[in-house]
This record gives C-alpha cells, structure tokens and sequence, in this order.
C-alpha cells in the first residue's frame, strides 16, 4: 500500500570499508504492511544495508527516516527502541535453553524483579500459533529443534516488542521445502499483520513468491526497483548488470 | 464433582487430538510439551484414544533416541492431494475417509514454472510422509487440481497460453516418474465441483454449477450427478467468455474475456491509483474491513459474473449454483449482485424450482477435497472398506 507514507525511508546511505564500497548514496523506503526483498550478488551490499537498517553498522553518510523522522540507530538496543527487529544469517539463538527462554532471551517480562514464566510460555504458544508454527512444545530445548524451527524461533523472537520493522536475512537458506514453506508463510503472516519487511534472498522463487516490491542491488548502489512481478530473466538482468 | 471431572478429562482429550491434528505425528513427550498436561494423562490419553482406534502409536527415533510417535488411526491407505494455485501450493496427505493427517501451503511466485513448482510438490509429499512416519508404498496414489484445463487423457494443460511455464507440461508423467505412483490431474473448478456435490453445498443436487472466482474464474458443471468436462476438458471455463468485445487481449488470444475484466490483474490494476499495490488476499480483507473502494470493485465482479452464470445457468438448468474461490470470501459483498443478475433472468426464476445460488460448504478447501475424492475414485479401497475382502491393487493404468 504504497499510498500510505513509508514506515522507513533511507535517503543516500553510503558506507565504506576502507576502499570498499560496501553501500554507495542507497535509497530504500519501506511501507506498513509491505514486504521489499533486497536481492543482489554476493558483496552487492544486501547484508551492509541490513546490519545499517538493525543498528549494528553506522552509515558513513545519508539520512534514515522512520515514520517521516529524521532518526540516528547507534545500537541494535535502539533499533528496538525505533520498532526495528532483525532475523539474521546464523540466529543468535541458545542451544542450551527452550524455546520460551530463547523467545524472551533480553526481553523477558518480570514484575518487581520476578520472573512472568507463564505467562511468557503462554505468550510464546500464542505468537508461535499466531505464525502457525510447527513446535511441538516450548520447552523443548533448541538442540532439539531443526533448522526450520529454529528460524521460526528466531522470527518470533522480533514478534515480542511488537516491532513495525522486520529485517530478515536469508531466513530460508538451507532449510528443506516444507520449512521454506512455513517461513513463507510466517513472511506472509508479518504483511497481513501490518509490519513492513525487508526481505533479503538469494532465491528468486522465494522472493518473487511473497515480496510486493523487489530493490535490486549491484556493487553496493541501487539497480532498479521492480514489482514482484518482474521476470525471472528481468531481475537477473539486473543482478548481473546486463541492463 | 464427578460432572465437572469428566468434562475436564474431555476437555484434555480434545487438546490431544487438536495437537496430533496440528502437528500430523507427535512423540508422548513432544505432546506433552503441546498440551500443556503431565506426561503421565497424556499416556492415559493415549491408551484410551488407541484403544478407541483413533489413534496409532508406531515407533521412530527423536534426537537420537527411541520414542512412541503418536499419529491419528487412519485406514490402510493414504492418497495425496495437491492444489496448484496462480499463487499457492497446497499439498495434503489424506486416508481413504478424507481425513487429512498432515497438510502445508506454500506461497508462490507470479507466473511459477512447472518444473520448480511440480519439483516442490514431490519434495513436499515425501516431507508430509515423512511427518507421518509413513513410507512413500502406503500411497495410494496423488490427486493434482491445476487452475487451467486438463485433458484428461494425458493429464496436462488443454489450452496452450492460458497457464504461463505449463503448457507441453505432462503434469501426470513428470510426477509419476518422481515418485512411481498413480497421479490424477484435473481442473480446479471441476474438482470443487466434484468436492462440493459429494461433500459440500451440492450435497442433494443432481445438477449443479460450482463457480470458482478467484485470481482467475472459472465453472465445474455436474449433470447427473457428474463432472461434464467436454472433449477436450475445457467445459466450464468462463473465465474464457468474452464480456467486452472492445476489451484487452486475455493470455488465451481472444478479446474481452471474462478474466480480462475480472480477473486478478484487471482488479489489482483498478485499484492500484487509490489503493497502491495490493494482493487479491488484500482485497478480500479489504472488503470485509468495510474499505468503500474494495467493496464497489468486488460488488462489480460479482455482477460481471453473476452475468456470465446466468447465461450459462440457462443453458443447463442447474438446481443449484455454488460459489467458491477467493472473492467468495466476501461473503455478500460478492454474492448479493451475483445472486440479483441470476434473479433476473426470468427463465431461471420462474420455473418450478428457481435455481438456488449458495456460497461453498467446503470454502478454501473444495479443491483439495476434489482433488483426493479423484484419487479416491481411480483406487480400489473403497471396495476394501465395504467389506468385500479385495487387497488395494496395484494402479497399472495411468492418466
């Protein structure tokens, strides 16, 4: 719903690595209940401006707005703070502890100091219900869990602050179909939740399946925006630079 | 109170099953986790449920180590049913009393190809098997509903264009050969068709039109009690009936189709000024939401097409039209100026009875239903189930 004004707007974001140009004047806007998939070559830049989104990079230059305003993210504390949630590669999840510890882990509801553990277990099975989540049970211990889950934990751990925001990177590499399956859907469920999502993929197929807008980036500049439904042959021409 | 303990111990027992439901098989202790209930009631809940034959207890192997999965009892003999849709898959494994043990649904791109989609269909019912703990030889065979028309003697798309990346695709072969089963293909609209008058709102009529609207529209007419699909499968496609003689082009080559006016493009492409890009799944919701411009464009739809049924309601005499697919999701946004262009034409109004115009009993899920009573229908369990002691044969005859 491109007709509403963007719940986050980047305008010219650049940063370097000493002579690398990691992202050079990139724009991106993002609109409530809106998924944008970010697709690029491997350093196009799609990770960089994620970790900028998430507060975990700085940007050299160029403005970030969100809801209109002009914001600074020095932290990942402060992108939660701005409704930002971020899912990356390799969730930072713990092994050891269950599925309701890991959902709350930084974010755990207490009152006067005591620990709310049913609640939070029962917070936890309503958001995993909620994204039709395959667990069995929360307290299983993430060891126990498959790559699939896990991502899922991981996505509704970003559920818990009731964020506007969520950036996920990569969240089907490596999983069967039937998990790619559920993480599509669980996109789909964030859109019709009102969220915007920033999508970053190298799958077209996955892209192309739930994305309403596809931001293509080439060496770290913007190289065209298309609807979702742009060819196949079309989006690589411009991952690759042929057009 | 005696009352009150028994109906917690129901109470706990339906939480039981809703969680196998879910999650197609569970271990005692991943019920448990489920539930919320002590693993102690859970292997009391377990041994009655066995006892009363709705569930299996078979054994398999979690994190390492030896567990009792937990799987609704079903009867020997599993079929599979698959939905392909313009932008989702929907794949179900089911036993013969159409009960379904495990089912996903998978967002699709715009335009996907057969040979990634037919790919992702084969990966997905050795996934579900697997959920089951059950091998690939306890199914029957798979039941495929494709949004175009089928031949039914090779099993692929009739119509070349009308399905972008299927045409040439011989959709029964290339997943036979995947997964050396009986595959069964046929239309969307005739499997909801089929579903509908076996299970659905269709229940008691011997002559019926099932009209799906959704990204596309398309009918599945049922005369006697059968689906009429015609010489080459393409009965019923009224998406394909020309509404505006000056209109677009349709992917099928002629002008002013039906779905060149009503079809998902040609809705999304109305709303794009007003609304920005939106999804089909959005207008839906939008309408119900009481959003003023989403409910004129769906209201116009269901006129346009109330238009098309009642000419071709004329032509055969329905007791009953049954509307499903996406758009049907509205409700009486859809259905109320359907059902007045049907009213108006006098030939179906005046006769005794009036042809009756309803929503669909089985709602998203027609098609799927269709598509395991077409598996059901080529495989021989049924005579097992009446009693008549006949082994499941061996499906040699293929689509």
């Amino acid at each position: 719903m491109s007709a509403r004004s963007p719940v986050l707007a980047l305008r010219k974001v650049s940063r370097y690595f000493g002579a690398v140009e990691a992202l050079v004047d990139v724009d991106l806007t993002l609109h409530p209940h809106e998924v944008v998939a970010l697709v690029g070559d491997n350093g196009a830049g799609k990770s960089t401006l994620a970790k900028v989104v998430a507060g975990v990079l700085a940007p050299d230059s160029g403005q970030i707005e969100i809801d209109g305003e002009q914001v600074t993210i020095p932290s990942p504390a402060a992108a939660n703070r701005l409704g930002v949630a971020s899912v990356f590669q390799e969730p930072a999840l713990l092994e050891n502890l269950d599925v309701t510890a890991n959902v709350f882990l930084g974010q755990e509801m207490a009152r006067s100091g005591v620990l709310r553990e049913d609640e939070m277990v029962e917070r936890t099975r309503a958001l995993l219900r909620n994204l039709t989540v395959r667990i069995p049970a929360v307290d299983t211990p993430l060891r126990h869990l498959s790559a699939g889950q896990r991502q899922a934990v991981a996505i509704a751990r970003t559920l818990v602050g009731s964020p506007r925001i969520v950036v996920l990177d990569e969240p089907t590499a490596a999983l069967s179909v039937a998990q790619t399956a559920e993480v599509l859907t669980y996109i789909e469920g964030l859109r019709d939740l009102g969220l915007g999502v920033i999508l970053i993929s190298h799958n077209l197929n996955d892209v192309r399946a739930v994305a309403d807008r596809v931001e293509v980036l080439r060496l770290g500049r913007n190289n065209g925006s298309f609807p979702a439904t742009t060819s196949h042959e079309q989006l690589i021409a411009a991952i690759t630079g042929a057009v | 109170m005696a009352g009150s303990q028994s109906s917690l111990r129901e109470a706990n027992r339906a939480r039981v099953v809703e969680a196998v439901k879910r999650h197609g098989g569970l271990t005692q202790v991943e019920l448990a986790g489920a539930t919320g209930l002590s693993q102690a009631s859970i292997s009391t809940i377990v041994k009655e449920l066995v006892a009363a034959e709705l569930f299996d207890v078979r054994n398999t192997v979690r994190s390492g180590r030896r567990a009792q999965l937990v799987t609704l009892a079903h009867q020997t003999g599993l079929v599979s049913g698959v939905v392909v849709g313009r932008r989702q898959l929907r794949v179900a494994v089911a036993d013969v009393s159409h009960e379904v043990l495990a089912e996903q649904v998978m967002p699709l791109a715009d335009a996907h190809r057969a040979d990634t989609s037919l790919d992702r269909v084969a990966l997905l019912i050795v996934e579900l098997l697997d959920r089951l703990g059950t091998a690939m030889d306890e199914l029957q065979g798979i039941g495929v509903a494709l949004p175009a028309p089928v031949d039914a003697a090779t099993g692929q798309v009739s119509v070349r264009g009308v399905l972008r990346g299927w045409d040439n695709v011989p959709v029964a072969q290339v997943l036979t050969k995947r997964l050396a089963r009986p595959v069964f293909v046929d239309n969307d609209a005739n499997l909801g068709a089929l579903a509908e008058s076996t299970l659905g709102a269709a229940r008691e009529a011997r002559d019926a039109i099932y009209v799906r609207v959704g990204h596309g529209v398309g009918a599945g007419i049922m005369l006697g009690g059968r689906v009429h699909r015609g010489v080459a499968g393409t009965a019923g496609e009224i998406g394909h009936v020309q509404v505006d003689p000056a209109g677009r082009i349709c992917s099928c080559g002629s002008r002013g189709c039906l779905n060149t006016v009503v079809g998902e493009e040609a809705l999304l492409e109305a709303l794009r000024t007003s609304h920005g890009s939106l999804t089909l799944r959005d207008v839906v919701r939008l309408a119900n939401d009481d959003d003023p411009g989403c409910r004129s464009l769906v209201r116009d739809a269901g006129a346009t097409v109330g238009r098309v049924v009642a000419n071709v309601a004329t032509a055969f005499n329905p007791e009953r039209i049954v509307v499903g697919g996406e758009l049907a999701e509205t409700g009486d946004v859809f259905l109320e100026p359907f059902r007045e262009m049907i009213q108006r034409q006098s030939v179906l109004q005046q006769a005794e009875p009036p042809v009756d115009v309803v929503a669909s009993g089985l709602g998203a899920r027609a098609e799927l239903e269709g598509a395991l009573s077409l598996v059901l229908q080529h495989i021989d369990v049924f005579e097992t189930r009446e009693g008549v002691a006949l082994p499941p044969q061996p499906q040699e005859e293929l689509l």
